[in-house]
């Protein structure tokens, strides 16, 4: 089979006529798109103190690590100081509950993310 | 002309009149469905793919350069949420080794059945030589459009296109006699 002969079969292709109401079905979803408020930028001001939680907490979790009963550890003392007094007042809870808020929040991302297109009543899985 | 209505649509549209989209969908909308159709040999999810298209260039019209055509632009999008989407969900095709046994051996095929098995063998490819050869035909063998919707360099493209064709080739063998 020669290059033209493909060319040939391939190149004539029938074209399909859209349905009838497929550009009102586009304009519909235009016109919510554009009716819908613009994205809340995200918040950053507010989720400072989350954030310094997270670092704090982190930093807590490897003094922890490091200034095991009998073992030295090279972290300055007030530091250590600091994260000790945390630890006495429940900081590894608090570790826990921001593990498991950013595990629930990737799983849910992930599972709408794999639903397919389905604009028109139909969805693809 | 058709580039001159799109700017002024696109214009209107950024300045607020979403309206004026409607023009912009009329235009392309058989274009958009048709390539999306080549792709999924799906009507229905072709107009769904079509449609979120449309809404994507909606949202992105903002960022088209003025530089390139709209349309070149337009189909760029398209192709590649297309590309995506058949690459999360792909079509139900048959395995390209299968192709040849799905055919029924005959003295003479129709011209219809040729180029349904042909079609068939192509959406069987792997995806890159798919695509090229989707693309390539759909824009009327047009190298330069077809590379520039794929963004792809011309001669990756002809490469791609030469091998897709060499695999199409081998695989329709039992078609060689009849042709």
């Amino acid at each position: 089979m020669k290059n033209d002969h493909i060319d040939r079969m391939l190149a004539r292709e029938d074209s399909i006529v859209p349905s009838s109401g497929f550009s009102a079905s586009v304009m519909e979803a235009v016109r919510r798109e554009a009716e819908t408020p613009p994205p809340i930028p995200f918040p950053w001001t507010r989720a400072l103190p989350g954030l310094v939680s997270c670092v704090g907490a982190l930093a807590t979790l490897l003094v922890i690590a490091f200034s095991r009963p009998g073992r030295g550890t090279d972290l300055p003392d007030g530091l250590v100081r600091a994260v000790q007094a945390a630890n006495n007042a429940g900081a590894g809870w608090i570790v826990l509950a921001l593990v498991v808020s950013l595990v629930s929040v990737i799983v849910g991302t992930r599972g709408f993310s794999r639903v397919g297109l389905g604009k028109r009543g139909r969805v693809y899985l | 002309m058709a580039a001159d209505d799109d700017r002024a649509d696109v214009e209107k549209v950024l300045a607020g009149e979403v309206a004026a989209f409607e023009s912009i969908v009329r235009r392309w909308q058989s274009p958009l469905v048709n390539l999306a159709y080549r792709f999924c040999r799906d009507r229905g999810r072709a107009e769904d793919m079509a449609q979120e298209a449309f809404l994507r260039a909606y949202r992105a019209l903002g960022i088209w350069r003025r530089d390139a055509a709209f349309s070149t632009w337009l189909f760029a999008l398209a192709t590649n949420l297309y590309r995506t989407e058949l690459r999360r969900i792909p079509v139900g095709a048959v395995p390209l080794n299968d192709i040849n046994a799905a055919v029924e051996p005959r003295e003479h095929l129709e011209d219809a059945d040729r180029d349904r098995f042909v079609r068939r063998a192509v959406l069987a490819l792997p995806a890159k030589y798919r695509e090229a050869l989707t693309l390539y035909y759909f824009h009327d063998m047009d190298v330069q459009e077809a590379a520039r919707s794929l963004d792809l360099p011309e001669g990756t493209l002809k490469a791609r296109l030469s091998r897709g064709r060499e695999m199409l080739r081998e695989k329709l063998a039992l078609l060689k006699e009849v042709l």
